[in-house]
């Protein structure tokens, strides 16, 4: 009998959305929401899960009164259970001009609707930014929760435009203006910028937001073939600079480029944070159930 | 001499000019690849972090500018010719002279031969010439040969190098230094090379060292590059070979060896091609020299051939053999009027004579060998050797009278063949030759004329070599002396006979040198073909009296006379030149007004540097190429 498939989203194959839909967000720290969740908070709720005892006070509510306990004590104690808070998860899409390379921004919409996939499937709350004109406000998908949600995410991601000169780092503070709520925010931009990503890193910790930063970059940017003189022009501020005898100077490059991503790990690490880098040909089976999953990003 | 190397076209600075166009088209840019990438942020980085770090980034940003304007320059200065100067002054016009006589083919241990190092040498000169100089390339051997035009082609020149080769023959340096005098009218020739062995004519200083005299005043600077010494020879200097008897021949050879060492080697005559005798042994030490004397039994012609077989060292071949032709055996014919009573009552008593004429009826030939006659009608009789009495040559007849009187001879030639033994003392003659007023002895020497004996008036017995013939004159008349009553008289006409003989080639016969070959008694005005050793060739024409000569032999060897594809005579050419066997080379060369001192270094000649400055631009060329277009060195460790 032929089977008929058909993709449910261009973004990502069946197998992974249906992988995908059984993993969840592994954060370090439980960074919630007051509202209901189900992620357990450290303060006492009403879960199913037991926590701990105390005394019973006046007013409290005795359905919450362990019986067995009165019965041998002849002492109320009342039994608490443990809190579960929501969750959410900000998604932020660099969309700019320099995403625009060889597969970028691609692979950052897979990664993005697999960490929403996640976050719906497992009750958090969903929101995502794409920045890429400065001029123009960034494109918001507001807050949704669930798994009805999940044709709205794919259509935001899906229908992204790119292209615009929004540095990252101006894109984070703009998306945070729009943001509220704890939880996780999964950066995925190539962080090919001019400016300092610590204060938007700091901005991101102080908001209670775990980081976790993935670093998109193409092939012709880990490891270039270039020599000769060559007059180099920025994709997004049509700058231009005048290199010679690149060749020569290939091995300063990728000096340079290790020390930025060293320099971001670090950023995330002090955060209590998570950095990644990836290229952009990279299979997204690849980045999700070997690279994130052996790293403990998601389980 | 300075250290600065020289530069032949200055005016090829102006292209440094082109540096200007070069840099500024550099920073122009004008054709630099675009290429976009998605963000400068990491480049500009790099850049910023080069400038800061690497001490010398401004060369570095640069290195492909530098790297053209190096091969500019490089370029430049190749256009420009500079020169590592050599040890001699640079001479525009150069002309070269390469001695190649026998000696020159003498080998060394290597089994190399003196020219070929001479060629050596010379293709240095030749490789290494600058673009102003010219250079001639001249042979010395017994003659001079000039091979190419003063010219800087390197093919034509190498080509006449390559073309030269030995002439077996003595050398004799005049000729060369004469044509380069030549040249030097035409061109402006400061310096003359010669190159050789130094195996010159020679003569012995006051102290009987071998002197190399060459009569020249030198118009420039000679500079003589003797080749280094060869091996040790042998060979043979002299053939020659006198009638011993009617039908017997002593044949003399001597065999000489060079100063370098002991030689040894077996001699074997042979005569048409027929060994004669057998071979004789002969071991020399350094310098020496042995004579030997083969009997040979015959009155026909023959050819003989003496064969020298080193018996270990031998650096030369052209002296290992000689050639010598006898004629047949026959009296010598002498025409002496019957009214000479004396003269024929003397020459009865010689033997091997036919005395003509014998009776009065008796006709007048063609030719004799030996004319003796007071007549001055028998001037016109053709005879290889004459002699005439009371009989004075018309051409000197305007510096000399003859009187009456009475003389005595003053002082003559003891020496000269004709009057060895022969004692003039206390003779008297009343024929007395005046000298014309104002005449000197000098026009008599003008004209051809030797004074073997001298009056006290003036000159008595005149010799003259016309050719083959030899002419004496005795101006006085014997019958009016008392010459024929003196025992010096039957010494005198026994030398004349023996001088006959000579002249006829019926008594002593020597071996023809190389060089030219004698002259050869033909059929008059016959056109004749003469090949030789190699493959050597030429045809001449005997003259009116069928003497064939003038006839080249560059080559030891034989050589056919042929008419008509029949070979009518045969002539051997040997080397027989002791200078040349002896390979012994002079230190310096005396000139009229000064010594030249040899040198054995190599000379050292103008380097051109161009090449190695058009490389350089190449690899300067290739180095910025590579840089250019390295691939990149990938993610360092």
């Amino acid at each position: 009998m032929a089977e008929t498939t058909s993709q449910f989203t261009a973004l990502l194959p069946n197998d992974v959305l249906a992988r995908v839909e059984r993993m969840r967000l592994n954060p370090l720290k439980r960074k919630t929401n007051h509202s209901r969740g189900e992620h357990l908070s450290g303060k006492g709720g009403t879960s199913t899960e037991f926590a701990d005892y105390r005394d019973y006070s006046p007013g409290d509510d005795v359905r919450y009164v362990d019986w067995n306990i009165f019965a041998r004590t002849n002492h109320p104690f009342l039994k608490l259970y443990k809190h579960e808070e929501e969750m959410h998860v900000m998604l932020l899409v660099d969309a700019s001009q320099s995403m625009q390379f060889e597969g970028k921004f691609d692979l950052a919409r897979q990664l993005a609707a697999a960490f929403g996939v996640m976050g719906l499937f497992n009750v958090e709350r969903v929101s995502a930014y794409s920045c890429s004109e400065q001029s123009a406000a960034p494109v918001i998908l507001p807050p949704c929760t669930g798994r009805a949600s999940l044709r709205r995410l794919f259509s935001f991601l899906e229908d992204l435009p790119g292209g615009g000169e929004f540095p990252i780092e101006a894109a984070i503070e703009e998306a945070l203006k729009r943001h509220r709520g704890r939880g996780v925010v999964v950066l995925l931009s190539d962080f090919l910028t001019l400016g300092d990503m610590t204060r938007s890193f700091n901005l991101l910790h102080s908001a209670g937001l775990e980081i976790f930063a993935i670093q998109i970059l193409s092939p012709t940017e880990l490891d270039p073939e270039l020599t000769g003189d060559l007059r180099f022009i920025d994709s997004e501020t049509h700058q231009t600079l005048d290199v010679s005898s690149v060749g020569e100077l290939l091995g300063l490059y990728h000096e340079h480029r290790e020390a930025l991503s060293n320099h971001l790990a670090s950023l995330c690490r002090k955060r209590q944070g998570r950095f990644l880098t990836v290229s952009s040909e990279q299979d997204i089976k690849n980045v999700l159930f070997d690279q994130l999953l052996r790293r403990g990003w998601v389980r | 001499m300075s250290w600065l190397p020289g530069i032949t076209t200055p005016f090829a600075a102006w292209f440094f000019a082109l540096l200007v166009p070069l840099v500024v088209f550099y920073f122009l840019k004008l054709r630099r690849p675009r290429r976009e990438i998605p963000s400068l942020a990491l480049w500009q980085s790099v850049i910023e972090d080069q400038r800061v770090n690497s001490p010398f980034q401004k060369f570095k940003r640069n290195l492909l500018l530098l790297l053209q304007v190096a091969c500019l320059c490089l370029l430049v200065l190749a256009a420009m010719q500079p020169f590592v100067r050599g040890g001699a002054e640079t001479a525009t016009y150069l002309p070269v002279l390469i001695d190649n006589s026998a000696s020159m083919a003498a080998t060394d241990d290597k089994g190399r031969s003196r020219l070929d190092l001479a060629k050596e040498e010379v293709r240095q000169i030749v490789e290494h010439l600058l673009s102003d100089q010219r250079v001639t390339l001249i042979t010395v051997s017994d003659s001079a040969q000039r091979l190419t035009e003063f010219t800087d082609n390197r093919r034509i020149l190498l080509d006449a190098l390559d073309s030269i080769k030995v002439d077996e023959v003595p050398s004799r340096p005049e000729e060369g230094l004469q044509l380069a005098q030549a040249l030097a009218r035409t061109f402006d020739i400061s310096t003359v090379r010669f190159y050789s062995d130094g195996n010159l004519p020679t003569r012995p200083d006051g102290a009987g060292k071998p002197m190399a005299v060459v009569d020249f005043d030198l118009p420039f600077d000679l500079q003589f590059h003797k080749l280094d010494e060869p091996a040790a020879n042998i060979g043979i200097t002299a053939l020659n070979a006198r009638k011993s008897d009617e039908n017997r021949w002593d044949v003399f050879v001597r065999i000489e060896g060079s100063a370098a060492g002991q030689t040894a080697a077996k001699v074997q005559l042979s005569a048409n091609g027929e060994p004669v005798g057998s071979p004789e042994s002969v071991v020399l030490e350094a310098g020496q020299s042995q004579r030997f004397v083969f009997r040979y039994d015959s009155s026909d012609a023959a050819s003989l051939v003496v064969r020298l077989q080193p018996d270990g060292t031998d650096s030369l071949a052209a002296d290992n053999v000689a050639y010598l032709e006898l004629p047949i055996s026959r009296p010598l014919s002498v025409y002496c009027p019957t009214e000479l009573v004396s003269y024929r009552h003397s020459l009865e008593v010689l033997s091997d004579i036919e005395l003509l004429p014998q009776g009065e009826g008796d006709p007048q030939r063609a030719a004799y060998d030996l004319v003796i006659s007071d007549q001055a009608s028998d001037v016109e009789l053709e005879a290889s050797t004459r002699f005439f009495t009371g009989l004075v040559p018309e051409d000197v007849q305007s510096l000399v009278t003859v009187e009456e009187g009475l003389g005595e001879v003053i002082d003559w030639q003891r020496d000269s063949r004709l009057l060895q033994h022969v004692q003039f003392a206390d003779m008297e003659v009343t024929d007395v030759p005046m000298l014309a007023s104002g005449a000197e002895e000098a026009e008599f020497e003008q004209l051809g004329y030797e004074i073997l004996a001298n009056g006290n008036t003036g000159p008595l017995i005149l010799e003259r070599r016309e050719g083959p013939v030899l002419s004496c004159f005795l101006l006085f008349h014997t019958d009016r002396s008392t010459l024929p009553y003196r025992v010096g008289f039957p010494v005198l006409i026994s030398n004349l006979v023996s001088l006959a003989r000579e002249q006829a080639n019926l008594s002593d016969v020597r071996g023809a040198s190389t060089g030219v070959l004698p002259p050869l008694a033909l059929k008059p005005e016959r056109d004749y073909r003469i090949t030789g050793p190699g493959e050597f060739a030429t045809t001449q024409s005997s003259d009116v009296e069928g003497i064939l000569k003038g006839v080249a032999a560059r080559a030891v060897g034989t050589y056919d006379v042929s008419e008509g594809g029949d070979v009518v005579r045969q002539v051997g050419a040997s080397l027989l030149n002791a200078t040349e066997t002896s390979l012994h080379g002079v230190d310096e060369i005396h000139f009229r007004e000064l010594t030249v001192d040899a040198t054995t270094a190599p000379a050292t000649t103008d380097r051109p540097l161009w090449p190695w400055l058009a490389l350089g631009a190449f690899a300067v060329l290739l180095g910025e190429w590579w840089l250019y277009l390295r691939r990149p060195g990938g993610i360092p460790a």
